[in-house]
């Protein structure tokens, strides 16, 4: 797909709060940067490496995610975990996700008629 | 892990604080460790993996500061509106008052006119280059100083009084200022010629006596009426197209023309004729060389004043023709720039 440097930017721009939600959710089962990333991805949420590993940094210093090293193997892994705040603004986030849905849908199928 | 990968990892870890180093150090290392095995899994040789893994994650530094969450700027979006209008107010203010001070000492110490001009453009440059620096730094370490979570810093509310006049009056309006303009230069005019022939009617010793030297008349004279003309044609040329910044130039180049050639003659003596000033009992014995500072001083204000006038009101006008959209909604004056 061949995209204008508008459309590229507006969708990141619409995304990026989706990736906070997706990363609040996939980290209720504990997981690494690497895997998570390759889970999002492979999910359809795309996210980059650069975007993603700031943003587990930034949302454990919110209290949003605790973290953990693992140093059973021989590449010592911080693995991450939802917090119980941050579970409850996933709930948060996810309800205000589905109004926006609902009220986009109302928009269209008004667009229409 | 390999020396490249120690030599990143230390790139990135030595621009954040001591205290967070170890963290990041070990988070740096999973996160090459990961991408390079995925390069691998791509099918590319070990040695070439790690480079192209460090490769893409970049600059070791950028990297960091994304990860510290450092400002990557020097005046952020937070503070970059007030730095803009503290600093304007500053340079406007604290500019000319020291080109003044410094004028009026200079005529004081006796400089030559060459002199109080060089001393009075290099501590405007010095003064201007100071005032940004030292604001800018203030600034910078603001953006850098940490505030408790939820609150904005220093900051300087913005209120309804900070709103700007509207900008230039309409070409309807103008005319006034033309009218003005050419009454004024007008009569300057007839006074630089009558004062040759009337003198200064009501003082009897100065009856028909010119004010000014006589020897003007070979050049300086005309070159001054010449330059009320050239006024004149500038005043008629604002009123048909306003101000810009070619018209600020052309301001500049008179403010020049006039006043500098002005204080010379006057400096020099050449410009106020012997026998007034015989009458007139000058020099004033102590107060003589203060008087003339004064003189001096304000005329390089004027002349100073009129062509920052200019310049200011040719930026503003610069910018409400340069957005229409935003003149429009703002005021009738932009028609007249839509319209052409």
């Amino acid at each position: 797909m061949n995209l204008d440097e508008t459309t590229v930017a507006h969708l990141q721009e619409l995304r990026r709060g989706t990736v906070v939600l997706a990363c609040l959710v996939r980290l209720r089962t504990p997981d690494y940067g690497y895997a998570l990333l390759e889970s999002l991805n492979g999910l359809g949420i795309l996210v980059d490496a650069n975007t993603l590993y700031p943003l587990l940094r930034r949302l454990e210093k919110q209290g949003l995610l605790t973290s953990e090293w693992n140093t059973d193997e021989a590449r010592p892994r911080k693995f991450y975990r939802t917090s119980p705040t941050g579970d409850a603004l996933a709930i948060a986030l996810m309800t205000d996700w589905r109004r926006i849905d609902d009220a986009l849908a109302g928009l269209t199928t008004g667009d229409e008629s | 892990m390999t020396t490249l990968t120690d030599r990143y990892v230390w790139g990135a870890v030595r621009t954040v604080p001591e205290r967070q180093r170890a963290e990041l150090d070990r988070e740096l290392r999973e996160r090459i460790g990961d991408a390079v095995d995925a390069q691998v899994e791509a099918g590319i040789a070990p040695p070439d993996a790690e480079r192209a893994a460090l490769l893409e994650l970049g600059d070791p530094a950028g990297l960091a500061a994304q990860y510290i969450d450092r400002p990557l700027q020097l005046i952020g979006p937070k503070y970059y509106l007030t730095w803009l209008r503290l600093l304007k107010l500053l340079i406007a203010i604290v500019v000319p008052c020291a080109a003044v001070g410094v004028a009026i000492a200079q005529a004081i110490a006796g400089e030559s006119i060459g002199g109080i001009f060089g001393a009075v453009i290099g501590i405007a440059i010095s003064v201007g280059v100071h005032v940004a620096f030292w604001t800018t730094l203030v600034f910078a370490i603001l953006e850098r100083t940490p505030t408790e979570s939820g609150q904005r810093g220093v900051d300087v509310a913005w209120t309804l009084d900070m709103l700007p006049a509207l900008p230039e009056p309409a070409k309807a309006s103008r005319l006034a200022e033309l009218i003005t303009s050419v009454v004024f230069l007008v009569a300057f005019a007839v006074v630089l010629v009558l004062q040759h022939f009337v003198g200064v009617p009501w003082v009897d010793d100065l009856e028909s006596v010119p004010l000014l030297s006589p020897e003007l008349w070979t050049f300086w004279m005309p070159y001054f009426l010449v330059l009320i003309a050239a006024e004149i044609v500038f005043a008629f040329a604002l009123y048909a197209w306003g101000w810009n910044w070619w018209l600020a130039a052309v301001n500049l180049v008179l403010n020049v023309a006039f006043t500098v050639p002005a204080l010379w003659l006057l400096l020099t003596g050449q410009l106020i004729d012997e026998q007034v000033l015989e009458v007139m009992k000058w020099p004033w014995g102590e107060s003589a060389p203060i008087i003339v500072a004064i003189l001096v001083a304000v005329l390089i204000a004027a002349a100073i004043w009129d062509v920052v006038d200019g310049a200011v009101k040719a930026s503003r006008r610069g910018h409400s023709t340069g957005s229409p959209a935003r003149g429009a909604a703002t005021s009738g004056t932009s028609f007249e720039g839509s319209a052409r």
